[in-house]
């Protein structure tokens, strides 16, 4: 590992006047479990490392049926996995949670940091979709707030300003069921070659995959194709055709493209007659 | 570069020294502090070998910043037996033949350690998942696990 | 062994004697060697398969601070290897895979060697790459090592200058030809066995320091001491006595740590900076490429059987993709024809076992030695053709399985076999049906069975020995130098030392991995360990046994003829006693540990001491020209493995439900040690049927991490996974035992790779077999 300076603001103000100074010189470091990997390899190489762990605004999982779930930055997979709330009203995103890496790596590693790591595989950002989260920013010019869908832009790449920090992302509270499904070569620790969340809210559906695109993404005209429909065999059919035609997964070391169409559907037939 | 000075505890006593940031935890502990128990068989949280308990939790010492030890409270293998007597979790590993090359060995047991005081009683299936990020060549598992399931049942566990 | 006849130590369940070093984190291995002053060696690897290294610039490099030297390949320009001389330590004249090592840097902090890596420049002339075994048998493909005819060999191995083969191994037995044409079905396919790894979880680490009188010593995580030293003393002319190594304990080796590879790099460092311990540890990625490969191979088999399912004949083709150098492989693909048989009863077979050079990482030993690769096709092979003659998988191998008096294919009569036992054992267990059956919608569960066998592959005349010493309160030390490396030889030979002794085995400490202090033990590989080192620790009991009984005369007036050990647990001592006759006659075995006062004052025997040495009593050579012989190894360990798996048919996952094994260990030492071998076994059997291939493009490695070579965890453990065990004493075995740990992974790939077949009536003839191969086979069925 490089050398670097290492340096733990205790507030939001002095990570962002740090993160003003430093800029493109500085890595946030949140649970690490990524960036830690990535320095060793070498692939980012700052002079900084800003050590956000100790802002105790960033720590936490707060829920109210008005304002929704709020997930701040530090809060732990371990920690959402086992939140009471999350676990009762978003089991979902709770389970996605409980499915990255290892045990050693939940205790580390933050949704925050697996939102803004920014993999189209992220195990705990397909809830984010289907809910249309919204990521919570704050930067020299204040706070805004950006959705999920548009905080993403393309593999490994955000909307986030380098003197920008994420607060924490907000999922509004509805009504819903869901179910999260997680495809890889190994039944643990293993990274997916197909995730997906998918919701029944009313009589509609929200559908949302990973590792299918560069992003995470929102299966649109499936949605709208199964909105208020009955599900029967030949809706799942052409549902899985019109899937098809939304996904471009690309055939790697872990799948083939042809292998994760096929599950993909498959995980869409198993969601739709488990919730109706 | 900066070296960072960290205060924390070590297998119960206070530890006080000066870390570069670009260290591991994991080095520190075993280059500064001569413990090495926890080993490195990766570096990229993949394997588990060097697995230790912060704050009552398990973590891939491989996978945190030497400075992030600060203000915490560590416990590696070296800090299990107290006083020559080895805790139900190391004697089971014995007992059971859980270990063959012995060195993931302080790893599963770390992990182990931390899980049963998270979940006292434990499905089979719970125990391989909590385990399933600390990988071992040599044994096939089994005998991991009924070390584990044995722990419990003798704890009342079940 | 009591009076009565009954074992005392042998057959028994021994806690590992190392458990509590183990569990405490007490256990020190090479990786924790830490020491002041210490410097750190890194590598500068080749980018391309195959290169001529035009120019190498150190001067960047060698002036950043804190970097002591940097070395290139005239440091290393003498060739080694254990039996073909075709290795040097770091690339000479040419880098000939993808990450070999080009050039060494030693510095003060391992961060700076990395660094200074990176300001070495080299200048490279990129060669023709040979980068398939079927690519390097081609007459006009290019050449790997263009000077092969000038490399020493051992004078079993016959490379052939002038093209890519380091080995052919042949051997024939019968007349092939005219035994096809009495056949009522033949099968002939193409099998293929990818590269694998062993992922050992300490990675290969070596530190090595000499001293201002030129001793050198090396802290290795090695299985052979003694074959680091002799490779280290041939390549850089060291005599043996001023070189030390200590490998304590080993964090699994699998094979892979058989060699010497990371030892020699270090070397010309270390005798640049002497008195100062430098140390180099592989990376998870080096070890995935660097260390030695299980070498990819490509079998052609065809077998020829009559309509009640004898098979009449059998044509092996093996093409083993040996890569860039084959100082180790050779021995690999020897072991491959000479076994090419497998565990059958088999009159006619011929076989050809190249081992071939490739710009691929380097092959080398691999748990198995080469019999996974091979049964992976011999026993697939035979389901398809009794599912083609229209018997059972099962009955096949009843009527084919080796039994006694049967001759194997090297021409050797089985004195005894377990093969059929071993069978019905597993039927049995397994409750064995091959019927595929739906147990949800999407869910289909099947059962299959392989058998398999495995000979130590090793010289004849590899020699173990061990040194026995009784302290003065009737403990003991046992020397060897067999290598502790996790499969439990300290505890298996103490019990050895114990049973004969009639002690205790917590008053005996066995001390191994240090070449000063242990006498010599050719290498810890082959399953050979138990055998031969087993039967020297047993010499040396039995030596050391014997004079104690000589002074025992003289105190009791009694011959010795009559004399035992007994053990006594509540008296926390051992006996001798005169004779059952006279069992009152006894005195505690310490009062012979410094010899023994005579009446006038004066002493005889002095500190009690037992020697054994032991090479193969009865392994002969065997033809070069056919590999035939009377008994061209030690021994065959034989046994089976049947498996349960379930198939997800929307996800092509494959889930092992029970994995249950038998064996025939001949006698076993220790019994729940003897289980944990084969379960170990059996899961890397799986991983490797299921899960790892080392993916090589154009020569490199895409995969070389944990995150995309996946071994199993814990939760890919089967609900069952069991072993058994039938017991047929080898006749030189001590106590009648042979080895295990190796065979016990051999049937278990192609079981499961039968069930797969069994379960969707589609073969796949590669592994491993993974969800995209299996979806695809049952989307096409679909449609």
């Amino acid at each position: 590992m490089r050398e670097f300076e290492y340096v733990a603001p205790k507030t939001v103000k002095e990570a962002l006047s740090l993160l003003a100074t430093y800029k493109e010189k500085a890595t946030i470091l949140a649970g690490g479990t990524d960036v830690v990997v990535r320095l060793r390899d070498e692939i980012i190489d700052p002079e900084f490392i800003i050590d956000i762990k100790h802002i105790d605004e960033l720590n936490g999982i707060k829920f109210d049926k008005k304002e929704g779930l709020f997930v701040g930055a530090n809060a732990t997979m371990h920690e959402i996995q086992n939140d009471k709330n999350v676990k009762e009203f978003y089991p979902f995103y709770a389970e996605a949670c409980g499915h990255v890496g290892s045990k050693q790596v939940r205790n580390k590693a933050t949704s925050v940091g697996n939102l803004c790591t920014a993999s189209p595989l992220g195990d705990s950002l397909t809830p984010m979709y289907c809910l249309d989260a919204t990521v919570v920013i704050e930067g020299p010019k204040g706070k805004r707030e950006v959705p999920v869908r548009e905080f993403i832009t393309f593999v490994r790449k955000t909307v986030l300003e380098r003197d920008e920090l994420v607060l924490g992302v907000k999922f509004p509270y509805v009504e819903c069921k869901g179910i999260y499904t997680k495809n890889a070569r190994r039944h643990e620790v293993d990274l997916s070659n197909i995730v997906a969340t998918i919701l029944k809210i009313g009589d509609e559906y929200r559908i949302a995959y990973g590792s299918v695109a560069p992003t995470p993404i929102r299966l649109v005209k499936t949605e709208e194709f199964l909105k208020g429909k009955k599900i029967d065999d030949k809706v799942i059919e052409e549902a899985k055709k019109i899937l098809a035609t939304e996904i471009s997964p690309i055939s790697d070391l872990r799948a083939t493209k042809e292998y994760r169409v096929s599950v993909s559907q498959s995980i869409l037939e198993n969601s739709l007659k488990a919730l109706g | 570069m900066k070296k960072i000075n960290v205060k924390f505890t070590l297998n119960g006593e206070p530890i006080e020294l000066e870390v570069q940031p670009n260290h591991t935890a994991l080095r520190v502990i075993r280059e500064q502090l001569d413990l090495t128990g926890a080993k490195e068989g990766c570096g990229a949280g993949e394997c588990g070998a060097c697995t230790i308990i912060v704050d009552g939790l398990a973590v891939n010492s491989c996978l945190m910043l030497a400075p992030e030890l600060d203000g915490k409270n560590v416990l590696t293998v070296e800090g299990l037996a107290k006083d020559g007597k080895l805790t139900d979790i190391q004697q089971a590993f014995i007992d059971h033949v859980a270990l063959q090359c012995g060195y993931c060995t302080p790893g599963f047991i770390m992990s182990t350690t931390a899980f049963l005081e998270e979940n006292k009683k434990p499905t089979r299936e719970e125990i391989e998942i909590a385990l399933s990020g600390n990988l071992c060549r040599c044994t096939g598992y089994k005998r991991i696990i009924e070390a584990v399931e044995d722990v419990v049942n003798k704890r009342g566990g079940k | 062994m009591t009076i009565d006849g009954q074992y005392t130590a042998i057959g028994k369940y021994l806690p590992r004697v190392d458990g509590v070093a183990k569990v405490t984190g007490a256990a020190k291995y090479a990786a924790d060697i830490n020491m002041p002053r210490m410097l750190y060696c890194d590598v500068v690897r080749s980018p391309y398969p195959h290169a001529k290294i035009l120019k190498i610039d150190t001067s960047a490099a060698e002036k950043l601070p804190g970097v002591k030297n940097v070395i290139t390949g005239d440091y290393y320009a003498k060739r080694g290897g254990l039996y073909l001389a075709d290795k040097n330590f770091l690339a000479h004249k040419t880098a000939k895979y993808r990450g070999e090592a080009v050039v060494a840097v030693c510095a003060e902090t391992p961060e700076i060697a990395h660094e200074a890596c990176k300001l070495v420049k080299i200048d490279y002339e990129e060669l023709p790459a040979v980068l398939s075994p079927m690519d390097a048998i081609k007459p006009d493909a290019p050449l790997v090592h263009p000077e092969l005819e000038t490399y020493r060999v051992a004078p079993i191995f016959h490379p052939v200058p002038g093209t890519n083969i380091s080995h052919k191994h042949f051997l024939k037995k019968g007349d092939t030809e005219a035994a096809f044409k009495k056949c009522d079905k033949i099968v002939e396919h193409e099998y293929y066995v990818p590269h694998v790894q062993h992922c050992p979880i300490e990675t290969h680490t070596a530190t090595v320091k000499f001293d201002q009188s030129g001793n050198l010593t090396v802290w290795a995580s090695c299985q052979s001491p003694y074959a680091v030293r002799n490779a280290l003393s041939d390549s850089f002319d060291i005599p043996l006595h001023k070189i030390h190594i200590i490998s304590e304990f080993v964090g699994g080796g699998f094979g892979a740590k058989a060699g010497t590879t990371i030892e020699g790099i270090i070397i010309p460092l270390a005798q640049l900076n002497v008195g100062r311990p430098v140390k180099f540890t592989y990376t998870r990625e080096e070890e995935f490429r660097d260390a030695y490969v299980r070498q990819g191979m490509l079998a052609k088999i065809k077998t020829g059987v009559d309509k009640t399912g004898k098979i009449l004949a059998v044509e092996n083709n093996f093409y083993w993709d040996g890569g860039a150098y084959n100082e180790y492989g050779v021995n690999i693909a020897k072991a491959a024809g000479f076994a090419s048989a497998g565990p059958y009863n088999i009159d006619n077979i011929t076989t050809n076992s190249y081992c071939l050079y490739t710009n691929h990482p380097v092959g080398g030993p691999y748990r198995g030695f080469g019999m996974c690769e091979i049964h992976f096709c011999i026993e697939q092979n035979l389901d398809v053709v009794a599912n083609e003659i229209g018997i059972s998988p099962i009955e096949i191998r009843r009527i084919n399985g080796l039994r006694p008096g049967d001759k194997t294919g090297m021409g050797e009569v089985m004195k005894v076999s377990g093969y059929q036992p071993c069978l019905e054992t597993v039927l049995d267990k397994l409750k064995y049906d091959p019927t595929p059956k739906k147990v949800s919608e999407h869910k289909i569960r099947c059962m299959g069975v392989a058998a398999g066998w495995k000979s130590p592959s090793q010289p004849t005349d590899a020699g173990s020995a061990s040194i026995i010493r009784m302290n003065e309160d009737g403990t003991f030390y046992v020397h060897t130098s067999a290598e502790e490396i996790g499969q439990g030889s300290n505890t298996a030979l103490t019990q050895i030392a114990a049973e004969v002794l009639n002690v205790n085995p917590n008053r005996i400490t066995l001390k191994s991995g240090d070449t000063n202090m242990n006498p010599y033990e050719w290498q810890t590989v082959a399953s050979r360990t138990t055998y031969c080192a087993g039967n020297a620790v047993k010499l040396a009991a039995e030596d050391l046994r014997k004079k104690i009984f000589d002074l025992a005369q003289m105190k009791f007036g009694y011959p010795a003829r009559d004399m035992y050990l007994e053990r006594d647990d509540e008296h926390d001592c051992t006996w001798v006693v005169a004779s059952k006759y006279h069992r009152d006659m006894r005195v505690d075995i310490k009062t012979f540990a410094l010899g023994m006062p005579l009446n006038d004052g004066s002493g005889i025997g002095g500190p009690a001491i037992g020697v054994g040495t032991f090479t193969l009593p009865n392994n002969m050579a065997y033809n070069a020209a056919d590999s035939q012989s009377e008994k061209g190894v030690a021994f065959w360990t034989i046994g089976c493995t049947g498996v349960e798996i379930e198939i997800d048919t929307q996800t092509g996952h494959v889930k092992v439900l029970q994995m249950i094994s038998c064996f025939d260990p001949g006698k076993v030492i220790n019994t729940e040690l003897y289980a944990a071998q084969v379960e170990g076994a059996m899961i890397q059997s799986l991983g490797t049927a299921l899960y790892e291939a080392m993916i090589l493009k154009d020569g490199k490695l895409m995969n070389g991490s944990f995150l995309d070579y996946k071994i199993p965890t814990a939760y890919e453990m089967p609900d069952v996974l069991e072993s058994y065990v039938v017991e047929f004493p080898e006749e030189t075995g001590p106590f009648g035992a042979r080895g295990i740990g190796e065979p016990a992974m051999v049937p278990g790939a192609p079981a499961i790779a039968n069930a797969i077949a069994n379960a969707l009536g589609v073969r796949f003839n590669q592994m491993p077999i993974t969800p995209d191969m299996v979806l695809e086979a049952i989307n096409n069925k679909k449609n």
